[in-house]
C-alpha cells in the first residue's frame, strides 16, 4: 500500500502544476462565441412568438382551461334545465288529476328542491315567493295561499272591506283543510302555463292587500330567490373539425423545353412514290427537337394532407427541324416541294392547300435525294389535368409528384417549305387533330416563400398518347416534351 | 489584472458585451488549460471552452458572489467537459481495473522538473477514464464518492481507475526522467 502522506505529496504536486496553468485559447473561439451571443440578442430584441415554445405552452393551457370550464359550465347548466324540466313534469301529473284532495297530501312530501325546481320554470316567478317554515306543508300552503287569492279578489271584487278578511284568510293559510272544494277545483284547474299571466296579476294585487291586513306579527317572513335562467344553445357544442386540409391555389409559370413531335412519314408521298426516276416507297427522315417554350397557367386544390389534384391553361410554342426526306422537282413550273409539304399536301382534302402534289404527278418531275432540315413548329393550347403526392407538405421544402393526362388543343403549324416559304397549317385545314391527348409526370420542388407564396421548380415530361394528325396512315405525329418549368403560386 | 470582479459579474448580467470579453480576457487561458486536461486534442478543448463561456453567460444570474469567482468559472468548465465526454461516449462503460501491484516501487519523482506541458501530454496519453478521473480527484480535488456521483459509477470504479492513472503516470514519469538523464541509472527493480 501507498503511504497517504506520499499520496497526498503526489496529487498537491499536480495540482500545483496545474493551479496556474493557463494557454491562451485561439480568436476563433471568442468569435464563436460571439456569433453565438449575437444570435441570442437577436432573438431577445425581436421576440418570434410563434417560434417561442413557451408561449405555445401557454396559449394551450389557457385553451385547455377554457375549454374544460366552458365544458363544465355546459354540462352543470344543462343539468339544471333537464332536471327543472323533469320536476315541473312530475308537479303537472297530480294537477292534471281531478281529485285535489290526493294531491294535496301527495304534494306535501316533496322536498324543497322540488319547490325551487318549480319556481325556475319561466312563468312561475310568484310561487318562488312562498317560503314555508317546514317543509313537510310546504305545497299544503302555497295552495291555501293560492286560494286566499282567489277569495282575497272575490272580496274586492265586492268591495267589501271589512277587517274580518284578513283573519278569514289567515285562518285558511293556516288551515289547509278549510279550502273549500270550488277552491280546490279552481286550484286545480289553474295552470300554470295557460293562464300565468291572470294569475300573477291577481296574486300581486292580494299579496300587497294581504300585508296591509295582517299585523307583522301574523306575517310570515318569505324569501325571495332569485334565478338566472341559462339555456345553452343545442348546436354550440360542435364536435372540434379535423384540421382543414382544404386550399386552393392559383399559379404562374414559364417552362422552357425541348419538344420533339416524332413527326414520322410512314409511306412515301404520293409525289415521290409516282415519280418516274425515283419511284420511292419510303423516305427517311427524322425529327429534331427544338428549344421550345410554354407559359403555364394553373389552379390546383389540396384534397388531402399529401394528395392534390391541379388543372391548369397553358400555350406552347413547340419548336423542332426535321431532316431528310429529300423533295421533288416540278416539270412544269419548277416548283419544288419537299416530303413533308407533298405529304401534308396527301392528307389535305382542301384544294386551296399549298403545293398540291398533282402538280408534281405526270409531269416529269424529278426527285432530288438532298438531305436537308427545315423548320416545323407547333402551336397548341394545353389543358392538363394532374394529380400530386407532395412529400414534406408543410414544411418550407416540399416535393410533388405528379401524374395526369393533357389535352392538347392543336392551333397552328409552321414548316418551312422546299423554298423557304412558311407553310401555316391551322385547326380549320382539316390536317391535324383538333384535340389529341398526352400522358404527363413531373417532379416537382415547392419552397415556401411566405404562407400564401410558393416557388416551384417543376420537371415535366409529355409524351402524345394519340397521333396529332386526323389520317393515321402516311403521317404519324406523337410528340414528346421534357421541359423544367419555373413558376410561383399562391395559395387561398 | 486590475478588474473588480463585482462590477465584472454585474456587467455580465447585464449582457454587457464589454464586460463578457473581459472575462474571457481574464479567464479564458486558466478556463483553456482545463480543457485541454480533459480532452484529447486541441479542437475538442476548443469546443468545450467555446460551450463552455456561453453556459457562463446565460447562467451568470445564477452566479452569487458568496464564493470566489473562478471557483465557480472553473467548476462550469469541468461539467462542460464531462457532458463533452459523455456525448462523445468516452465515460462509457467505465470498469472496475484489478490492479495487479507489477512490483514496480512507485518512485517519488519530483514534478518540479517538468514543464507544464509535458505534464498535460502525460495527463492526455491516458485512456479517458482514468484521464477524467485523475483530473477530477488530484487536480480538482474532489473525492472518490463525489466523483462517482459526477460519472454515475461506483466509487470502488473512481478509486480503481484513479489507482491506474496514478500507476501509469507514475511510469510515464520514470521513463521521462530516464530519457532526460540520458541514462537509464532510475532502473527499476
Amino acid at each position: 500500500m501507498m503511504d497517504p502522506s506520499e499520496i497526498n505529496n503526489f496529487e498537491d504536486q499536480w495540482r500545483k502544476a496545474f493551479q496556474e496553468a493557463s494557454e491562451t485559447p485561439p480568436q476563433s473561439v471568442w468569435e464563436g462565441i460571439e456569433a453565438h451571443l449575437d444570435k441570442d440578442d437577436k432573438n431577445t430584441i425581436v421576440p418570434l412568438w410563434w417560434q417561442s415554445p413557451k408561449l405555445w405552452y401557454a396559449a394551450a393551457s389557457i385553451a385547455a382551461i377554457l375549454l374544460v370550464g366552458a365544458g363544465i359550465w355546459f354540462l352543470k347548466s344543462g343539468e339544471i334545465h333537464n332536471k327543472a324540466n323533469v320536476e315541473i313534469a312530475a308537479d303537472r301529473v297530480p294537477e292534471s288529476n281531478g281529485d285535489s284532495s290526493k294531491n294535496l297530501p301527495d304534494q306535501t312530501g316533496k322536498s324543497e328542491v322540488q319547490d325551487n325546481a318549480l319556481a325556475v320554470g319561466p312563468n312561475k316567478k310568484t310561487d318562488s315567493l312562498v317560503k314555508p317554515d317546514s317543509k313537510t306543508n310546504t305545497n299544503t300552503e302555497r295552495a291555501a295561499f293560492r286560494n286566499s287569492s282567489q277569495h282575497f279578489l272575490a272580496k274586492s271584487t265586492s268591495r267589501n272591506k271589512k277587517s274580518t278578511a284578513a283573519a278569514d284568510e289567515s285562518q285558511k293559510i293556516i288551515n289547509p283543510s278549510s279550502i273549500s272544494d270550488s277552491e280546490r277545483s279552481l286550484l286545480a284547474t289553474t295552470d300554470v302555463n295557460d293562464s300565468i299571466s291572470e294569475i300573477t296579476g291577481q296574486q300581486t294585487l292580494v299579496s300587497s292587500q294581504a300585508l296591509a291586513a295582517l299585523p307583522y306579527s301574523d306575517l310570515e317572513v318569505h324569501f325571495q330567490k332569485r334565478y338566472v335562467f341559462f339555456r345553452p344553445e343545442s348546436n354550440t357544442e360542435e364536435a372540434v373539425k379535423p384540421v382543414k386540409n382544404k386550399e386552393y391555389w392559383a399559379g404562374l409559370g414559364l417552362m422552357p423545353a425541348s419538344f420533339n413531335p416524332d413527326l414520322k412519314i410512314k409511306e412515301a408521298p404520293l409525289a415521290f412514290t409516282s415519280n418516274s426516276v425515283s419511284n420511292r416507297k419510303s423516305v427517311s427522315g427524322s425529327s429534331q427537337p427544338g428549344a421550345s417554350y410554354a407559359i403555364q397557367t394553373q389552379g390546383g386544390m389540396r384534397l388531402s394532407k399529401h394528395w392534390s389534384v391541379e388543372l391548369g391553361v397553358s400555350y406552347l410554342q413547340g419548336n423542332s427541324s426535321y431532316e431528310g426526306g429529300g423533295y421533288v422537282l416540278s416539270a412544269k413550273n419548277y416548283r419544288s416541294a419537299n416530303v413533308l409539304e407533298n405529304a401534308f399536301a396527301d392528307l389535305s382534302s382542301n384544294p386551296n392547300t399549298p403545293n398540291n402534289s398533282y402538280d408534281f404527278l405526270n409531269g416529269g418531275s424529278t426527285y432530288i435525294d438532298v438531305s436537308k432540315t427545315v423548320s416545323n413548329n407547333y402551336q397548341y393550347l394545353q389543358l392538363p389535368v394532374q394529380a400530386g403526392f407532395t412529400i414534406n407538405p408543410d414544411k418550407k421544402l416540399s416535393y410533388s409528384v405528379l401524374g395526369g393526362m393533357m389535352a392538347n388543343f392543336f392551333l397552328s403549324n409552321d414548316l418551312e417549305s422546299a423554298s423557304g416559304e412558311i407553310i401555316t397549317t391551322t385547326a380549320s385545314d382539316d390536317i391535324y387533330r383538333h384535340v389529341n391527348w398526352s400522358a404527363t409526370t413531373g417532379l416537382r420542388f415547392n419552397y415556401r416563400l411566405s404562407s400564401k407564396w410558393k416557388a416551384n421548380l417543376t420537371g415535366s415530361y409529355q409524351k402524345a398518347v394519340s397521333s396529332g394528325f386526323r389520317s393515321n396512315q402516311n403521317l404519324d405525329l406523337h410528340p414528346v416534351l421534357y421541359g423544367v418549368s419555373w413558376g410561383v403560386r399562391y395559395s387561398f | 489584472m486590475n478588474f473588480n470582479e463585482k462590477d465584472l459579474v454585474n456587467g455580465c448580467k447585464q449582457r454587457n458585451r464589454a464586460a463578457q470579453k473581459q472575462l474571457y480576457d481574464v479567464f479564458g487561458g486558466k478556463l483553456f488549460a482545463i480543457c485541454l486536461r480533459y480532452t484529447k486534442n486541441r479542437a475538442d478543448a476548443e469546443d468545450v471552452l467555446q460551450d463552455a463561456f456561453i453556459k457562463i453567460y446565460e447562467n451568470i444570474d445564477s452566479f452569487r458572489n458568496d464564493s470566489p469567482l473562478e471557483y465557480w468559472l472553473r467548476s462550469v468548465v469541468v461539467n462542460t467537459a464531462l457532458n463533452h465526454l459523455r456525448q462523445q461516449k468516452y465515460l462509457k462503460d467505465l470498469d472496475d481495473i484489478d490492479m495487479h501491484h507489477n512490483g514496480i516501487a512507485d518512485r517519488e519523482i519530483t514534478l518540479g522538473n517538468f514543464q507544464m506541458q509535458q505534464l498535460l501530454e502525460l495527463i492526455r496519453e491516458l485512456p479517458t477514464g482514468c484521464q477524467t478521473i485523475f483530473n477530477l480527484y488530484a487536480i480538482e480535488g474532489y473525492q472518490h464518492n463525489e466523483i462517482a456521483q459526477k460519472l454515475g459509477i461506483s466509487e470502488g470504479t473512481s478509486k480503481s481507475q484513479y489507482a491506474r492513472a496514478r500507476s501509469l503516470l507514475q511510469q510515464k514519469l520514470n521513463k521521462e526522467k530516464r530519457f532526460d538523464d540520458g541514462s537509464v541509472r532510475n532502473k527499476q527493480l
